[in-house]
């Protein structure tokens, strides 16, 4: 893991030793992206649908917003610790995340996480006269969150994640590529709002905004430019 | 629920607003000075080859291609080295210092996939039994030619030491580097706008022996110059117009439009004649963004291929077919001799169309057996538009290819120059 990874790890570890004094007698309420662990052996789950938008650089004058399905599931482990996973699928692309996080309450009001997401994608595109090519990548996003809940029942939540990647290979027809090791991709901060929607489910409604070299969703475009581009992505979640 | 989405469309405004902006000021700006002065055409050829980089020239890898163009102007030549290097589709762009007493150089590098720029100077040098002196007149026996100067990042003045030395001479092999656009996007910031004069003037110091040109047909069917299905910021100065080239006539394009660096959108004959009478490139991709007739785009097609000719220039000129309705355009010319075209579709019409040369995607992979078949059968196979480095690399080395279209007419160059 490179340095930003680590400086995000242990500034997430200060504040979170930080709330360990903290009472665990506040309310547990759902939510996948709000920084409070589930019950020990408790599951949470969401799905819904994402919209990333490609940048400029890449599409031109085209403007492409690539839809994708989003499945989240959550267990927990300890009274602070729980499991993470997280399925996005195009068909022709998908990726797969598991993490880890340790959440505690800073008051009633204020939570914090830190956390660590491994996520390995795959895309393969085959169509005649224009693509026989595939791609699989392996990705770290160290991450930390703050969650502030108000008196209403919303629920507030900042992440920031560092993007790492780790592994890549490309074929197209008979001739591939590879890149091992660590390099520093990019960050992305996300803004979600998870509150009661209807017969006591929730909803998380948020945006995540990606500044990075690479995304997988667009690993087809072949990007080549070596600076980061801006990936907004539209989230919405029902949780179960 | 109003208020989420207020926020919501709060934060995408103000994320949009963050998105970064990059910029690439390129720092030393050419004098253009007509010829050669002390660099005479026996040492320009003797300077051409594969050298090892010392010093400090880390960022530039460990060798590098070097290569003289030139541009004419009418009555005399300006000539340029310019010094490819194979990392981050990197180069050099150096002129001749016609007030130096000694063989020296000027100019600039690049790295084209990020924002990396930078001066430098260089001056010719031998090596000879052990000992580096400079460099006067042609190479004798045992002689190694150095380039030893400076280079910095920036607008600073150089100061890092930067030492080349002659390995081999350059690949031989007959290869096409084709640069995109007349030579490369706007969006790769080369400080003048793609698809224009400017640009097809520079191609060959990019490393390009051939560039792509786009071409549409204005309200009043004149060819000119331009990518994009629309007039947009991404090409165009704002100027509150909207709609596509063919809702202008040539008069409205030329009074109302100015390319983002403020260049105007040139004619395809416009271009056409710069190519022939002020370049060395030697092939011209016309790619068919047009709708309707053929018959304008040909005619000029001939018509400079023939004043290539009578000028004694190796130039072939193709008429690109991207997809069927180029086709239809080019099955409905009432006569196609001296009508070369390359065909982007499957091997079966490009033989069925005579095509010249066939170019498949990329992202199709090497094709080696149709390639090869292709090749028996006298046609030339190009790839478009392959700009992904590492790919790049292995197409340069295990595909077969005549040529590759590229974004990164350098890193095109470095890989064909350099193979062994």
């Amino acid at each position: 893991m490179n340095r930003s990874g680590i400086y995000l790890l242990l500034g997430g570890l200060l504040l979170a030793f930080a709330a360990e004094a903290q009472t665990d007698s506040v309310e547990r309420r759902p939510g996948i992206y709000f920084p409070q662990a589930p019950k020990p052996g408790q599951w949470r789950r969401s799905m819904g649908v994402t919209f990333t938008v490609a940048p400029p650089e890449l599409t031109e004058e085209l403007r492409i917003s690539i839809p994708a399905a989003d499945f989240n599931i959550q267990r927990g482990l300890g009274r602070h610790l729980y499991l993470v996973g997280r399925v996005q699928s195009q068909l022709v692309q998908s990726s797969g995340t598991i993490g880890i996080r340790y959440a505690l309450p800073l008051s009633k009001r204020f939570f914090v996480s830190v956390g660590d997401d491994m996520n390995g994608w795959y895309g393969f595109l085959k169509i005649k006269n224009v693509f026989d090519s595939y791609a699989v990548g392996l990705q770290n996003y160290p991450n930390v969150s703050i969650g502030f809940r108000p008196a209403s029942d919303l629920q507030y939540t900042l992440k920031a994640e560092a993007i790492l990647d780790l592994y890549y290979r490309s074929a197209a027809g008979g001739l591939d590529v590879e890149q091992r090791g660590s390099s520093r991709n990019g960050y992305a901060f996300t803004f979600v709002l998870e509150q009661p929607y209807y017969h006591k489910r929730h909803v998380s409604v948020g945006i995540r905004a990606a500044y990075t070299r690479f995304n997988w969703q667009f690993w087809a475009l072949y990007s080549t430019f070596d600076k980061r581009l801006f990936y907004p992505e539209l989230l919405f979640n029902f949780i179960h | 629920m109003r208020s989420l989405l207020l926020i919501l469309a709060g934060l995408l405004l103000l994320a949009i607003g963050c998105r970064p902006v990059y910029e690439a000021p390129i720092p030393y700006d050419f004098s253009n000075k007509p010829g050669s002065g002390q660099f005479s055409p026996a040492i320009r050829r003797s300077m051409e080859g594969v050298y090892a980089v010392s010093g400090g020239g880390g960022p530039f890898g460990r060798q590098v291609a070097l290569k003289w163009s030139y541009i004419n102007d009418g009555a005399d030549s300006v000539h340029a080295l310019t010094i490819l290097t194979g990392v981050d589709a990197g180069f050099f762009n150096l002129e001749i210092n016609q007030t130096a007493d000694s063989l020296s150089l000027t100019g600039f590098w690049r790295k084209l996939v990020n924002q990396g720029t930078g001066q430098a100077a260089l001056s010719l040098l031998r090596k000879r039994r052990g000992q580096v002196v400079p460099y006067k007149g042609p190479a004798l026996a045992g002689d190694t030619l150095m380039l030893r100067g400076t280079f910095d990042t920036g607008t600073s003045s150089p100061r890092q030491p930067l030492t080349l030395t002659y390995l081999r001479p350059l690949n031989p092999k007959p290869f096409e580097v084709i640069a995109h656009r007349g030579g490369g996007r706007t969006a790769d910031l080369l400080g003048v706008s793609e698809n224009t004069l400017a640009i097809l003037q520079r191609a060959a110091r990019f490393g390009a022996t051939g560039v792509e040109i786009d071409v549409r047909y204005t309200k009043d069917s004149v060819p000119v110059l331009y990518h994009d299905n629309r007039l947009n910021q991404r090409l165009i100065q704002k100027n509150g117009l909207s709609g596509g080239i063919s809702d202008y006539t040539y008069e409205q394009v030329q009074t109302s439009f100015r390319l983002l660096y403020g260049e105007q959108i040139p004619t395809l004959e416009q271009a056409l004649r710069t190519i022939v009478d002020n370049t060395d490139l030697r092939f011209v991709w016309i790619d068919s963004k047009f709708t309707g007739s053929m018959v304008r785009v040909q005619t000029l097609q001939q018509r400079f291929a023939e004043r290539a000719r009578l000028r004694g220039r190796r130039l072939q000129i193709v008429i690109g077919l991207p997809g069927t309705e180029a086709v239809e355009a080019y099955r409905a010319l009432p006569n196609k001799a001296n009508t070369p075209i390359l065909c982007e579709l499957e091997p079966a019409l490009a033989r069925e169309l005579g095509a010249a040369v066939w170019a498949p995607r990329w992202t199709l992979g090497p094709q080696t057996d149709e390639v090869k078949a292709m090749q028996a059968e006298g046609r030339r196979v190009f790839v478009w538009t392959l700009d992904d480095l590492l790919f790049l690399e292995k197409f340069s080395n295990q595909a077969n290819l005549n040529g590759i279209l590229s974004n990164y007419a350098p890193a095109v160059a470095y890989y064909h120059y350099t193979a062994q």
